[in-house]
């Protein structure tokens, strides 16, 4: 039987200032990761985009994966107002222009500095939606209630929840009960039999294959999912199928 | 032996070499929902991807009641002999109901551990009521699982643990967790300074290359496979080794070869 392919959501470049143990700073040592657990595609974004500057990250990405045809830009934004970022009238065209795939916000005093609420950041979030931008959010840095008001007011945009992890369902089930545009990154997402218990109550459409590489390894993940008890068509949906289907929608 | 990227990318079991799970627990959890966290759940995922013993400690035991908890884990060893072994959970905070439960426990010949969970018992490692524990343990030359953290956990740190099995050359201590996502630097370094710990796989973000560190640094003899079933799925846990860049022979070391050098399982 053909290996399942596996395009992953969320990876990264740069050099991390508190690394976990490796220092695989550079596209080539991220597609050894890659090569190693069997994933074949990847997001990226920038470490200096989360803990330097976006824009500078976002620029030093650019050059990064330059030639790296299995790696794909993801940006992280602020809101224009600053003058930091462009204006929302002219976001999208740059995004794509720039060929970028996904966007990642980190929102908070600690972290960069604004708000999601409509009077900060709705300019921004207006045209992500409108056009379907994938935004990834991390669930370390936002809270759930960020996340209900932003699936409450947006429904075209796809709110993809990455570090989620086994301790999060009690949060996530209700949400996926209201809301179509929610989808969860599987890199900490390990409670025993979570992926089967989700794809049975909310099929297999919520999920998209993430690793945290080259933070965490991928082999775990990978096996999750090979692994898993769902069907083989399940299985593609999560390890590749689902964001596919998103980046096409964009 | 199998072709283990193969094997894993088929989604097939392993069955060709022996899996022990080392570090293992059981039942549901107050702050999470965990589908499968039932005895015959767990044993589902097992055979999944090929696991074919687990020591586990009811994580009832650590957060509420060592004795229901240890009630909990008799009960799966009795409904799944030969798959399922017991860890034997005591507290600090109970040094005579410790006692007994360790003399109660451990005269099941499927009970082969003691668990201790300094962080959800508010229990120094090196509070003086574990002296008693500890001096049962050493008698007897036996594993000793410690829940461990690098940042953040004034009761199991990395450091209390060195303490304490400096002090325990006799008792084999299982580093839980191996200091958790960014301890893997100090839990190599304890490693190398005292022979009797052993160090443990068990997490959910799993630094990348992580095996690989360890069997270079420690040596492949001291790495121990483990998966924190039911809190995490057992078959992640799988891919981290039998895909690390490691010998074939490291593998089958880690998976259980090691854990089968020291304990017997009946």
């Amino acid at each position: 039987m053909a290996k399942v392919p596996f395009f992953d959501c969320n990876t990264s470049v740069g050099r991390a200032g508190y690394p976990h143990l490796t220092d695989n700073q550079d596209a080539a040592g991220l597609e050894r990761e890659m090569e190693i657990a069997g994933i074949e595609e990847a997001l990226v974004y920038h470490v200096a985009a989360r803990e330097g500057h976006p824009p500078l990250g976002n620029a030093l990405l650019e050059k990064e994966i330059a030639g790296h045809t299995s790696l794909y830009p993801v940006w992280v934004l602020l809101p224009h107002n600053t003058g930091e970022m462009p204006h929302p009238d002219d976001l999208i065209g740059e995004l794509r222009q720039k060929n970028v795939k996904a966007v990642r916000l980190y929102p908070g005093r600690a972290h960069h500095g604004f708000t999601l609420a409509d009077w900060c950041a709705g300019g921004m979030l207006d045209v992500l939606d409108a056009a379907r931008m994938p935004l990834l959010l991390d669930i370390e840095i936002v809270s759930w209630e960020d996340v209900f008001a932003l699936l409450n007011k947006y429904q075209r945009l796809p709110v993809v929840v990455s570090n989620c992890s086994y301790r999060h369902n009690r949060y996530l089930y209700p949400l996926w009960e209201r809301f179509d545009n929610l989808y969860v990154e599987t890199c900490r997402f390990l409670g025993a039999g979570t992926i089967e218990d989700v794809v049975r109550r909310f099929g297999a459409g919520r999920l998209l294959f993430g690793s945290n590489m080259p933070q965490y390894t991928g082999t775990a993940i990978v096996a999750r999912i090979t692994y898993a008890d769902i069907s083989r068509e399940d299985k593609e949906a999560i390890a590749s199928g689902n964001l596919k289907r998103l980046l096409e929608e964009f | 032996m199998a072709d283990f990227f193969e094997t894993v990318h088929e989604g097939r079991p392993i069955t060709d070499i022996e899996i022990i799970d080392f570090h293992a627990h059981l039942g549901p959890y107050y702050n999470m929902h965990v589908p499968d966290a039932d005895a015959p759940a767990m044993i589902r995922n097992m055979d999944r991807c090929g696991i074919d013993k687990a020591v586990v400690s009811a994580t009832l035991s650590f957060d509420t009641d060592i004795v229901l908890g240890n009630d909990m884990t008799i009960q799966a060893l009795a409904a799944f002999p030969g798959r399922m072994y017991g860890a034997c959970a005591v507290s600090g905070n109970y040094p005579e109901i410790s006692l007994d439960e360790l003399a109660r426990m451990m005269a099941n010949p499927a009970v082969v551990m003691v668990k201790v969970h300094p962080w959800s018992t508010r229990c120094k490692m090196n509070d003086r009521r574990m002296k008693r524990i500890y001096d049962f343990a050493a008698e007897r030359g036996l594993f000793i699982l410690v829940h461990t953290w690098l940042d953040g956990d004034p009761y199991g740190s990395q450091d209390l643990f060195a303490a304490v099995a400096a002090d325990y050359p006799p008792i084999k201590w299982l580093m839980g967790h191996s200091g958790g996502p960014y301890g893997s630097v100090r839990a190599v370094e304890i490693a190398q300074k005292l022979d009797n710990v052993f160090l443990d796989l068990t997490l959910s973000m799993c630094p990348a290359q992580q095996v690989e560190y360890f069997v270079r640094e420690v040596g492949a003899d001291r790495v121990l496979f483990g998966t924190d079933n039911p809190f995490i799925d057992p078959r992640p846990q799988i891919g981290r080794v039998a895909l690390a860049r490691i010998s074939d022979e490291d593998k089958v070391k880690i998976f259980g070869g090691n854990v089968r050098r020291h304990v017997r399982f009946v």
